[in-house]
């Protein structure tokens, strides 16, 4: 079984839709069987694209992820150690004047647990958090789909990225599967780096503009560092013949080989706005066969 | 004091930086601008704005650092540690992972022989722009810019926050760009700003992820807006993008159509030879607000 994580740095160059049509051309065309990971857990999207109904989904599991610091007041002795320098490092704790306690801004409290050590009448406790809802659903494609939906205001994205690829990776085994597709977030942080780890081949989607080059290089030195073999495709090519020239130069000089070019084609759009299946099977049996003799014949990399 | 602008929308790729360019723009032929990247993953604004950056500030986290000679090996540091940056053999010195770390207190805390002080390693950098080049005197920029490899972007976001709040005093505008998605980065960036601009565009992706970011703004009591961009793509979708706003009690304060030539304005990074009656009336509504 094998990992490939679909990822470009910049948002909206369409990482989403060129993993989608992988998928359907794997699933429909050669008969694979995939399991596939959404792993943009602040702004899950696959699941709009697969075009899935709330009945669809069959599991759904609430994550706990992250700690947050919260205070037992009866405890509280107002020695006011955890407000003293050295402890809290995310400016998370301030000290009600008023009632005379430390308050938690759950916004910025990381969960490290620092404060709570440091209180010698254990008054501050960390309390485990949900912070996103995990749920599976049978695409009418045949393949599963595991997604995930950060709750609106926590954090931990990364971790919750972690759940996701477990959760893929058992369902995988279960289904003796072939291949774990996974639609990456935005960015180069951590919910980035937990979908690139351990994964055995990585498509950098990018597209032909300034700022989509210089946050693709920002991806491949992180995908170096990671030691993942990575190929690179340059979406809406046309829109600038002159930038795509300079990509093609980048990933010449970085060794990171080009898999394909794609044209603008509103179809992509179309099949978004209309969610249209028959045109993104179109789409994908248009693009995804080079896509994929690229992929083998480049880095002898085969699905 | 500058009124403070957060230009979010969840999704990737919707426009946030070309609609924070072009209203930094825009409004620097009246007022001082600063306009600041928050964007601390993928910063593009000195890209779209072809500015030098100037380093500012590095950012700066703390470490544990062991003295062995102190250490009896107990492990506790280890077992603190939420991140798995310390790994413990039983009989040896702890091991210390320094890209998982997110540089808080707790190993220093509980170590029972004071065996760990404190270094730093760098974590991202600051930088400030001035826009000379375009001619745009009034209007500065200030960006973030996270190592490649760290994970944890809310200490420099915070970090530029902190570096912003020195002198925003000298701009009639602040205008935050924000990073894609809702978690830290995002929440970082939009704690304290006077209101936010939602940029979206009409798919079904950009309604559902809309839905993500007032959510998100309503939690942090911040008033949004929306501005639809794009807005000529799918017609009937803008009504769906309409309806998102009313639930969520506000509305669409302006429509940008797609339109070729801000692509190539802005994959050639001009976005200032853009005319300025295609984002006149958000200007009006920044103004006025």
């Amino acid at each position: 079984m094998k990992t490939i994580t679909v990822s470009s740095g910049k948002g909206g160059v369409g990482k989403s839709s060129i993993t989608a049509i992988i998928a359907l051309y794997l699933a429909r065309k050669q008969n694979k069987q995939i399991v596939y990971a959404d792993c943009d857990v602040d702004a899950p999207n696959a699941h709009i694209l697969l075009n899935l109904k709330e009945k669809d989904f069959y599991e759904k599991e609430e994550i706990f992820a992250s700690e947050k610091a919260t205070l037992i007041a009866e405890k509280c002795i107002h020695c006011r150690k955890c407000v003293s320098e050295d402890i809290c490092n995310f400016n998370a704790i301030s000290w009600n004047k008023e009632k005379n306690i430390p308050e938690f801004n759950k916004y910025l409290c990381e969960g490290c647990g620092s404060c709570s050590l440091i209180c010698p009448a254990k008054a501050i406790v960390l309390k485990k958090v949900k912070n996103a809802t995990l749920r599976i659903a049978k695409t009418s494609y045949g393949f599963p789909l595991v997604t995930a939906q950060l709750e609106i205001g926590e954090s931990g994205s990364g971790k919750i990225v972690t759940e996701v690829r477990k959760r893929a990776e058992k369902l995988a085994e279960k289904n003796k599967a072939d291949l774990i597709l996974i639609d990456g977030a935005p960015g180069i942080g951590c919910p980035v780096i937990a979908s690139i780890q351990g994964t055995d081949y990585i498509v950098a989607v990018t597209e032909p503009t300034p700022a989509a080059l210089h946050d693709l290089s920002r991806l491949i030195t992180l995908a170096k560092y990671f030691q993942a073999k990575t190929g690179i495709i340059i979406n809406k090519y046309d829109l600038n013949l002159k930038m795509t020239e300079k990509i093609e130069t980048y990933a010449k000089e970085q060794n990171a080989p080009l898999l394909a070019k794609i044209p603008y084609d509103e179809r992509f759009i179309k099949s978004l706005v209309w969610q249209d299946e028959i045109l993104l099977q179109t789409l994908s049996e248009t693009y995804v066969p080079d896509i994929l003799k690229a992929i083998k014949s480049i880095q002898s990399f085969s699905i | 004091m500058p009124k403070t602008i957060a230009v979010t929308g969840g999704k990737g790729g919707t426009g946030k930086s070309t609609i924070s360019t072009l209203l930094a723009i825009g409004l620097s032929k009246e007022y001082r601008v600063l306009l600041v990247d928050a964007d601390a993953d993928c910063p593009n604004l000195h890209i779209i704005l072809k500015a030098k950056r100037k380093l500012l500030s590095e950012v700066k986290q703390t470490i544990p650092k062991w003295d062995f000679s102190k250490c009896i090996k107990c492990g506790k540091c280890s077992q603190v540690c939420k991140e798995n940056a310390i790994v413990f053999v039983k009989g040896k010195y702890p091991i210390f992972v320094k890209e998982q770390c997110i540089g808080c207190n707790a190993c220093r805390i509980i170590c029972p022989t004071k065996a760990i002080g404190k270094a730093e390693q760098k974590i991202g950098a600051i930088y400030f722009s001035e826009i000379n080049s375009l001619n745009l005197s009034n209007l500065h920029l200030i960006s973030s810019e996270m190592l490649i490899t760290y994970e944890e972007t809310s200490p420099i976001v915070n970090a530029l926050k902190k570096e912003v709040s020195k002198f925003k005093d000298k701009y009639d505008f602040v205008i935050i760009d924000t990073a894609a998605g809702t978690h830290c980065n995002v929440i970082s960036a939009l704690l304290g700003v006077d209101f936010a601009l939602a940029v979206t565009e009409p798919t079904p992706l950009g309604a559902h992820d809309l839905s993500l970011i007032l959510s998100l703004t309503k939690k942090l009591n911040i008033p949004a807006f929306v501005l639809l961009n794009k807005a000529n793509m799918a017609k009937s979708k803008a009504e769906e993008i309409k309806s998102i706003a009313t639930q969520f009690n506000t509305e669409i304060v302006s429509e940008i159509p797609y339109d070729k030539k801000i692509f190539e304005a802005y994959s050639s990074a001009n976005l200032e030879k853009m005319p300025e009656s295609l984002y006149k009336p958000l200007i009006d509504f920044i103004k006025k607000k």
